[in-house]
This record gives structure tokens, sequence and C-alpha cells, in this order.
């Protein structure tokens, strides 16, 4: 090209032309990925606040609409109907864990770890009903919960093994050409799924796909394994959506403060009469 | 030898390694001894670099308020240095040989009992209630590496004490510490944010205790991200230039902006919920803050293991001038960040209260024997 002196505007030349050529195609023969962002060394670039759509928090299996526990919320403590997340429809429970399951229901309000403001686990902390923030820089990935404050970093270093047992895991990640891949391990077992009771134990094994859909749709699939609790390994699959409006930010829910008069109120001094 | 070190240091310590390179450029290759071009580390996309697991545990030992006997003396004479250095080295000691064992309330009672003496009488602040309390195994222990030339954390005003406060943060802090000594606690009010696993605030999180000193920074274009270990609060800081918050919108960490200038972060926090938290150790030493408090913060790295870190405390409802403190943070070899799941593991919260209504108890047991 004879305009091109320098070799950064033969580059803009080239691309310029390739975007004119490639805009002839027709539309529904293009097969290219969609346009999503990335960082400088070409890995889609997950940082956003994110959240789920849905009722995956209440269960993650398909469920009706039902009363909530207190008649006095009305509408609001209702528990909007929900097509389930699990691919294939159900968890694999073992008999025993099963009832197990049964029980953690009959009991929520007094061991949903939610209730408490103890920390979500994963996958659940990807589908409560509250944003969090990807922080992505060029070594490790953050994920910043806005639900308990609760954050976690996704090595992607050399694969480190979990030293202790913890509520989320100890998370090793990897890049599959788009989709962050981050291997989830060495998990205390006390974590639900939702608050319908699905649960696991300390076996606990979380793989979990993140992968851009567009600029602002996230697929999340996690593959969730444990022997001591199913007959096999399960899937779910839920879409995050990015937050667009102007300014969105992670904001504090610092919520001990909310469940200490559940958790300690018999215990604080009555005034004496 | 810290046993969380002594588990970790080999993962670490090449994840380390990979990270020094990566943050090096591409372009130009960098001897591991120029340890300036480590300091100017700059991110692929051109911010100054100074992400990594960092830990204020060599201020570990540095009064906050500077005794009064060193007046506007802010650095130790070789002598004194020397004197420090055998702290250091006897923390280092107090951790390997069991640490705060020997210094739980508990411990303590019990030897006494052996000994035949009176149990000694409950401890305040540290090692007192709360958190603070317990027993702390050996090898939770943190301690500073090499000893700290300051005289004092805080730096300005110049005798390195806390300026005055007005009458109305004086009152806020007689009756904090009146709700806190209470003898027999009524309520978990009675306890600080800290010991109810709620948070220690933004400099709270920083200022060096016992353990858990250790604070993660991650950066992209845009944010820079600050995790904390204990209690496990985390900032998201904007770098974009975008406003504060609305007024309308308070939390116990605040809202945090930041920009570059040169090669220091620069973070100016507001929107705080007043009369909660004091800037201090563990976001309860010191007087509550109001909800006007702006603080200011500045992170430079100076070197490949070290950001000087300053914090600069604007509140004129609580001080009469503003102070400022200012403490090395660093990298050290295997330290590195663990799930601190506090409020989950908050025993201590129901025992506690439990014992105070035994307490009460048996105070009526025994003022309706005394009728």
């Amino acid at each position: 090209m004879q305009l091109c002196i320098k070799s950064s505007n033969c580059m803009f030349l080239a691309a310029t032309c390739a975007a004119v050529l490639f805009s002839m195609i027709p539309a529904a023969a293009q097969t290219a990925a969609p346009r999503i962002p990335r960082m400088a060394d070409g890995k889609p670039n997950l940082t956003g606040l994110w959240q789920a759509m849905g009722t995956a928090d209440f269960d993650l299996e398909d469920h009706s609409a039902a009363a909530g526990p207190f008649y006095q919320l009305g509408a609001i403590g209702a528990i909007p109907p929900g097509q389930g997340v699990v691919e294939g429809g159900e968890i694999p429970y073992k008999p025993a864990a099963l009832e197990q399951k049964k029980k953690n229901f009959a009991n929520r309000l007094k061991e949903d770890p939610e209730i408490k403001c103890y920390m979500p686990g994963v996958p659940r902390a990807a589908y409560l009903p509250y944003p969090f923030q990807i922080i992505q820089s060029n070594k490790d990935i953050l994920f910043a919960y806005e639900y308990a404050t609760t954050n976690r970093l996704i090595n992607m270093g050399k694969r480190q093994e979990a030293a202790t047992d913890t509520w989320m895991g100890t998370s090793n990640g990897h890049w599959e050409k788009d989709t962050l891949v981050v291997d989830v391990t060495g998990f205390n077992g006390n974590a639900w799924f939702d608050r319908a009771g699905d649960f696991a134990s300390d076996s606990l094994h979380v793989v979990e796909r993140y992968s851009l859909l567009d600029a602002n749709t996230m697929n999340y699939e996690a593959t969730i394994e444990d022997p001591a609790t199913f007959t096999q390994p399960w899937k779910i699959n839920v879409i995050l959506y990015r937050h667009r409006e102007k300014d969105a930010r992670l904001l504090e829910f610092k919520c001990v403060e909310f469940t200490e008069q559940l958790l300690y109120g018999d215990l604080v001094r009555k005034p004496s009469k | 030898m810290n046993q969380r070190i002594f588990l970790i240091s080999g993962a670490l310590a090449a994840t380390m390694t990979v990270a020094t390179l990566a943050g090096q450029t591409a372009s130009a290759p960098v001897s591991k001894a120029d340890s300036k071009a480590s300091a100017n580390a700059k991110t692929p996309w051109g911010d100054p670099d100074i992400q990594g697991t960092w830990t204020s545990d060599d201020t570990w030992g540095v009064p906050f308020e500077r005794p009064k006997n060193f007046g506007t003396r802010a650095t130790l004479t070789e002598d004194e240095l020397k004197a420090r250095q055998k702290t250091v080295s006897n923390s280092e000691e107090f951790v390997e040989t069991g640490g705060a064992n020997a210094h739980s309330p508990a411990v303590a009672a019990l030897e006494a009992k052996e000994k035949g003496e009176a149990p000694p009488a409950a401890p305040q602040g540290r090692f007192g209630r709360g958190v603070d309390s317990a027993p702390v195994p050996g090898h939770w222990g943190e301690f500073a590496r090499r000893p700290s030339h300051q005289t004092s954390q805080i730096v300005d005003p110049p005798d390195g004490r806390l300026p005055a406060l007005t009458p109305e943060a004086q009152a806020k802090l007689d009756a904090k510490n009146k709700l806190r000594r209470e003898a027999i606690p009524a309520s978990y009010t009675n306890w600080s944010y800290y010991d109810r696993c709620i948070t220690r605030g933004v400099a709270g999180s920083i200022l060096p205790v016992i353990y858990g000193n250790g604070l993660e920074i991650v950066q992209t274009p845009g944010y820079v991200a600050i995790r904390y270990e204990m209690v496990h609060d985390v900032r998201i800081i904007p770098t974009d230039g975008r406003p504060h918050l609305s007024s309308n919108i308070r939390s116990y960490m605040g809202d945090a902006v930041g920009h570059w200038e040169g090669k220091t972060l620069v973070v100016e926090t507001t929107n705080f919920l007043g009369d909660r938290m004091a800037v201090g150790v563990n976001g309860d030493g010191g007087a509550p803050y109001s909800e006007d408090l702006k603080l200011t913060e500045r992170f430079t790295r100076v070197s490949p293991n070290t950001v000087n870190y300053e914090m600069i405390v604007d509140d004129p409802k609580t001080y009469t001038a503003t102070w400022k403190v200012a403490f090395p943070i660093t990298q050290e070899p295997g330290y590195q960040l663990f799930e601190y799941a506090c409020h989950e593991g908050n025993m201590a919260m129901h025992n506690m209260l439990s014992a105070a209504r035994m307490e009460d108890k048996k105070a009526a047991a025994g003022s309706a024997a005394g009728k």
C-alpha cells in the first residue's frame, strides 16, 4: 500500500480493510465469536460486577411457588417458582444424603448458613441474590462477593494444594481457550448449596467454568463431585449478567450484625421488670 | 519456625518467582540484582505494580503513640535499636516456645491455682476479653523480622501523639470504655466490632497486632483491590477518576476511590458509618470516629519487597487536628493469606454471654440470700 509509511499506519489500514471486507460478508455467514473484553495478553477479561438472575439460591432443582416460613412477611417472604439449574433435573443423592437434605430443609431456620451470615461456599457464592466483583489481574484473579464480604483469590500460578479445609475452599485456576476453569478443593463441608437444604460433605470437589457469551453475559458451569454424598458427579448451569447501571459498584453487606439477635438474643440480659 | 510458613513456603516461593518474572517488562530483561527496576515495576497496562502479599509485621512492637520521653525524636538511637532487636528476637522465641499460651488468662489462672496463689485479676485490652482473651497457639503468632527504627506509628503531629479530642469525641470515648469495662456484660454490644467478627475497619485492618497482619493487593486496569486476612475484609478501589458514592450510602469500610500520583497509589475513603469504630488497633482502640471521617492513604513501592504506607486521618468532629500514621509493609518469603472465618467460628461470643448470664444468676442468688 503506497499510503503506508509507518508500520503502525500499515496495521491501521490493514485493519480497516479487514473490517470493511468483514462487514461485506452476510451476517448469517459469520461464525466469528462475539466481541468480548480481553486483557493485554489476549485472555478474556472477566473484570466486572456480575450477578445471577433466577431462583437457584432458593432451590437448585425445579420448584413451584410456595409460602415462606413467616406469614407476617406475606408475598415478600414467599418462595418464587423456578426452573432448576441442575443438568438432568435432579441431584443424584445417595439415599442417606437425601434424607439429610430433607432434614436440613426442615431445620433450615436453625441450620441454613445463609441465615447465619456464614460464608456461602462454592458454588453457592456464584448465584446468591447479591452481586460479586471480579478483579482480573495479569497474575491471580480476585472474586469479591457482596454477601458477608466473602472473597477468594483464584491462584493462576503453580497449583497449590489446600493447606487446610475452609468454607470457600482452595481455588486453582487455568485457562482452557477462552474459559476460566477453577478447580476448588479443601472444603470444610459446612456450606450448603441453597435454601432447600442441598449440601455436600468435606470431600466435595468443584470444577467451575466461566465463559463469556458476549461482553455482558457469562456462562457459569459447575461440576460437583462428592462420593460421600452423591452417586455420581453432576452439573449446574447458571447465566451471570454484568451490572451495566452507571457507576454500579460492589457495596458492603456485612450481615453479621443482622444475625446477632438471632444467634445470641437468648443470652442477652433481659430488662428487669 | 512458624508452622504456617513451614507449610506453604515451598509452593509460595515458586509462585513468587513466577510473579516477579511476570511483573517485569518482557522487552527488557532485568537482572535480579537490579532492585530499582523491581521497585519501579509496571503492570502490562502501565500502572505502578504493587501487587502481591504484604504484611505490617515489621511494625509489631512499635508504639502507636510515641512515649513522651522521646519528645519529637522520630527514630531510635543505635543503642535503642539494639534493645528493640532483642525484643524482636524475644517475640520470635515467644512464638516458637508456645506463644501467648503463657499469656492467656485461663492459663494464668490455672498456674496460680497450682501454686496455691489467688487468681490474677481479669486483664483488659490485649489478652483481655473476646478474641484477645483466647489462648493463642504459638504458631499463630506473628512478629517483626527486623527491628523498626520508628519511635511511634504516628508520625504527625511531630510529637507522635494523637491530637486532642473534641469534647463530643471524649464523651463518646468515655461511654465506649464504660460499656467495654462493664463487670458483667449485658449483651454482645458490650464487645468491639472486631470481637463480634463484623470488621476491624480500614485502619484496624492494617495496624499490626499479634497475628493476621497480611493483606493482598490485586490490580486490573481501572481498579486496585485490597483483601485483608483478618475478618476477610476487602476493598475494591476504582482508579478511573469516578467520584464517591452518594453520601446516603455508608459502610464500615467506607467508599474508597483512588488515583496514581507518579508511583504512589493515593486512596481517599469517605462515607463511613460514624460513632462505631475507631482509627486504632483492631478498629476499637481510641475514640469512635464520626461519619465525617476522611482517610487518605498512600502506597509507594520503594523496593522490591517494601511498600511505604501512610494514612492521614481527617475528622474535625473527633480530632482537633489531622494526624498521620506511617510505616512500611513488606513482602516476606512464605507469607500467605488464609481464610479467616471469624464469625463462623465465634464460639467465644456465645460462651462469654452464657457465662455472663450465669454470673447474673449468682449475683441475684447472692443478693436474695443477703436479704
